[in-house]
């Protein structure tokens, strides 16, 4: 009689093998490791966070930034099913077994779910909250706290988790219920702002935080389980066993983007886009339910920051998000498709640019539409710059550091942390000169030459490397 | 005649593992090159040195009068290569994918359609033109990569296992172009393991093990000596 963790042992060792053949084992065991660094190194700035911001606005911060990692998480499973199949093959992946031995396929979802739950709770959760428990002895914090941290950011990630799950089994029977359901959502955040009506607190897990109690703990766990249970009881899992048919839309894609000579390499990205699962879900899921989240935050928490703008706060995150539309464009491709026609990774990595630009427009209108409602269109023209500068300069770091590779290359500790220590301080630097003046933004753009550098400098790279066996 | 392919000394490492070893050989215009040799052998890492899939360890390579080392894009500009995993991209249909290749090498629109045609009606696959490449079977998206290595109708073809999953029907028809190819002065260098395919149609053979080439000769001398290939092949290689 087989163990019955069996399954879950084997995927667990599966996803590790997968990881340690790709990035190297060492580099990503070392990947928690530098993540524990960074949290005790930014848990001993805190004397300096009470400053400007009270501590109990930063612990809403933290818990609200969980429920935005577990709703990427779950976003992300829509691609991933599709993302590990392209590269493995769907034969080499346990998930995919249900269809050559007797187990069922709800039952290898459960084990998929779980193993994904173990899996972010070792690599992310367990070492933030470790960094800040070494820490918290020099700031003379109790270690209680980390105790109970660690528990609310976990549940705060589940909850993220288990509604981003529960709406896309919903997408996955009715797309048109699923927008009805987030148009409410959305209406109801900005009606209950507008009433004045505090939202922040409602979040169970950080009740719990502040006031640990049986009650809060079993609100908590409901607000997990029962979504997750509604997924389970109607989970879809489409394999595709029809062939799919369309008329050549390639070579009109390519002719109405005739305008770029990359026109060909854009036109196939975009169809890949749409013609791949989750289709408009993908969209909404890794892209506009994130900024849909972060808008109405964003305008609470400026409220115990009066000095900082809106728009230009929301402009340098905006641009920050959007830069992960080239994560997408570089998710269905492998270079062993290319690798035998005369194109080089640089011409790839340049017509991506070039579609990045293209979906960019969404973001563009979106930004128009927060300078409109937030009253602050004057400011737009520094806002589109901040947003601009940092979608260019955050997109040319990730081309630089990861070229075709960024899903993968991101879990290595080196590549990561270059990212970060690259990333974040150009972002910090818009925000506070934007909190001095917004007008300042309008200088921005002097680092676009220091982004051209960078790209230019991606594409050497990677010319120059014989291609990653992945 | 000339030579098309050319190399010195070409050795390949993998970290400790020697995948090609110092091989030198040439290939002249108009030769049905095949070039057989054992699972692991180096075969497929051969022709991914030629085509500049791969850069080498040491030694050199020319392919059509020019260095693959320098110019990699350059050689794949000029020939066409059928690797060893078909993998068009998942979500273009078949005719999607000959208009991708075809706009690459820089065909114009007219010519793609053509010739697009042709390789459907050639390999009886017109009625899969619309259908999304992931959903193709082996053998179909084996007859695609066939279209579209040789869409741009080049002087020289690389073919790694070239018939494997067709059917016997089509493995004629592929036979027939491939000697009809090297008739008009193309040429081929093509990898396998199946021996039948390399006796029944190659003008030359190579045989590679262990990443070294350990005969090279035309299949006229076999066939003079009465000499069987399968029989000639394990006496180099196997147990015989």
């Amino acid at each position: 009689m087989p163990n019955r963790f069996e399954l879950l042992k084997s995927m667990i060792k599966e996803e590790w093998r997968i990881h340690a053949v790709l990035i190297g084992g060492k580099m990503f065991l070392l990947f928690p490791v530098m993540l524990a660094v960074l949290a005790f190194l930014g848990s001993l700035f805190l004397p300096v966070i009470k400053i400007v911001l009270p501590l109990k606005q930063f612990v809403v911060i933290v818990h609200y930034v969980f429920v935005l990692f577990g709703v990427s998480v779950g976003s992300f499973g829509l691609l991933g099913k599709e993302v590990m199949n392209r590269r493995f093959g769907q034969a080499s992946l346990i998930a995919y077994s249900s269809r050559t031995l007797p187990v069922s396929e709800k039952r290898i979802f459960v084990n998929f779910f779980v193993k994904d739950i173990i899996y972010y709770f070792l690599l992310w959760i367990i070492p933030f909250v470790l960094g800040f428990a070494i820490a918290s002895p020099l700031l003379s914090i109790s270690l209680n706290y980390s105790i109970i941290l660690l528990i609310t950011l976990t549940l705060s990630f589940l909850i993220g988790l288990s509604v981003v799950f529960f709406l896309s089994t919903v997408y996955a029977h009715s797309s048109r219920l699923l927008i009805a359901m987030l148009t409410i959502t959305a209406v109801a955040l900005f009606a209950l702002n507008y009433l004045k009506i505090s939202l922040l607190y409602l979040l169970p897990s950080l009740s719990f935080f502040f006031m640990p109690s049986y009650v809060q703990l079993v609100a908590c766990l409901l607000i997990i389980l029962i979504p997750i249970s509604l997924s389970m009881i109607f989970l879809k899992i489409d394999y595709p066993e029809k062939k799919k048919r369309f008329r050549n839309s390639l070579a009109v894609l390519t002719n109405l983007l005739s305008f770029s000579k990359y026109s060909t390499f854009i036109s196939k990205d975009f169809l890949d886009l749409m013609r791949s699962e989750g289709g408009l879900g993908k969209i909404i899921f890794s892209f506009i339910f994130p900024i849909a989240i972060i808008w109405p935050m964003l305008l609470i928490f400026l409220k115990f920051i009066p000095v900082a703008n809106f728009l230009m706060i929301f402009s340098v995150l905006l641009g920050a998000i959007s830069s992960t539309i080239y994560n997408w464009l570089t998710e269905f491709d492998l270079f062993t498709s290319y690798s035998f026609l005369p194109v080089r990774i640089s011409t790839l990595i340049k017509s991506k640019l070039r579609g990045y630009a293209i979906i960019n427009l969404v973001s563009i209108s979106i930004l128009i539409l927060a300078a409109l409602l937030s009253g602050q269109i004057n400011y737009f023209i520094p806002s589109f710059f901040a947003f601009l500068v940092t979608s260019l300069y955050t997109v040319a770091v990730t081309i630089y550091l990861t070229g075709l590779h960024s899903n993968i290359l991101l879990y290595n500790a080196k590549i990561f942390l270059a990212y970060i220590a690259s990333a974040s301080p150009i972002m910090l630097v818009l925000m506070f000169a934007s909190i001095i003046n917004p007008n300042i933004l309008l200088i921005s753009p002097a680092l676009l030459p220091l982004c051209y550098y960078l790209i230019k400098k991606g594409y050497d790279k990677w010319d120059s490397k014989t291609e990653l066996s992945f | 005649m000339n030579n098309v392919v050319e190399t010195r000394g070409l050795t390949k490492n993998f970290g400790k593992l020697r995948a090609v070893d110092n091989v030198s050989f040439s290939i002249t215009e108009g030769e049905l090159f095949g070039l057989l040799g054992p699972n692991g052998s180096g075969k497929t890492t051969m022709i991914k040195l030629l085509t500049g899939q791969l850069k080498s360890t040491k030694g050199r390579a020319r392919v059509l009068g020019i260095d693959v080392i320098k110019e990699p894009v350059k050689v794949r500009e000029l020939v066409g290569i059928i690797p060893e995993q078909e993998t068009p991209p998942s979500f273009l249909t078949a005719e999607e994918y000959l208009h991708f290749v075809g706009n690459i090498r820089k065909m114009d629109k007219e010519s793609i359609k053509e010739k697009g045609d042709d390789w459907f009606d050639l390999l009886e696959f017109e009625d899969q033109r619309d259908v999304l490449c992931k959903d193709l079977s082996r053998g179909t998206r084996q007859k695609l990569m066939f279209a579209q290595a040789f869409i741009h109708e080049p002087r020289l073809a690389f073919i790694d296992e070239p018939v494997i999953n067709l059917d016997p029907i089509i493995q004629r028809k592929v036979k027939d172009y491939l000697l009809s190819f090297i008739k008009n002065n193309g040429t081929i260098f093509f990898s396998t393991h199946v021996l039948e395919i390399a006796e029944e149609i190659c003008t030359s053979i190579g045989i590679i093990d262990k990443g070294r080439i350990i005969y090279k000769g035309p299949m006229k001398s076999l066939k003079k000596k009465r000499q069987r290939l399968d029989n000639f092949f394990l006496k180099l290689v196997g147990d015989l």
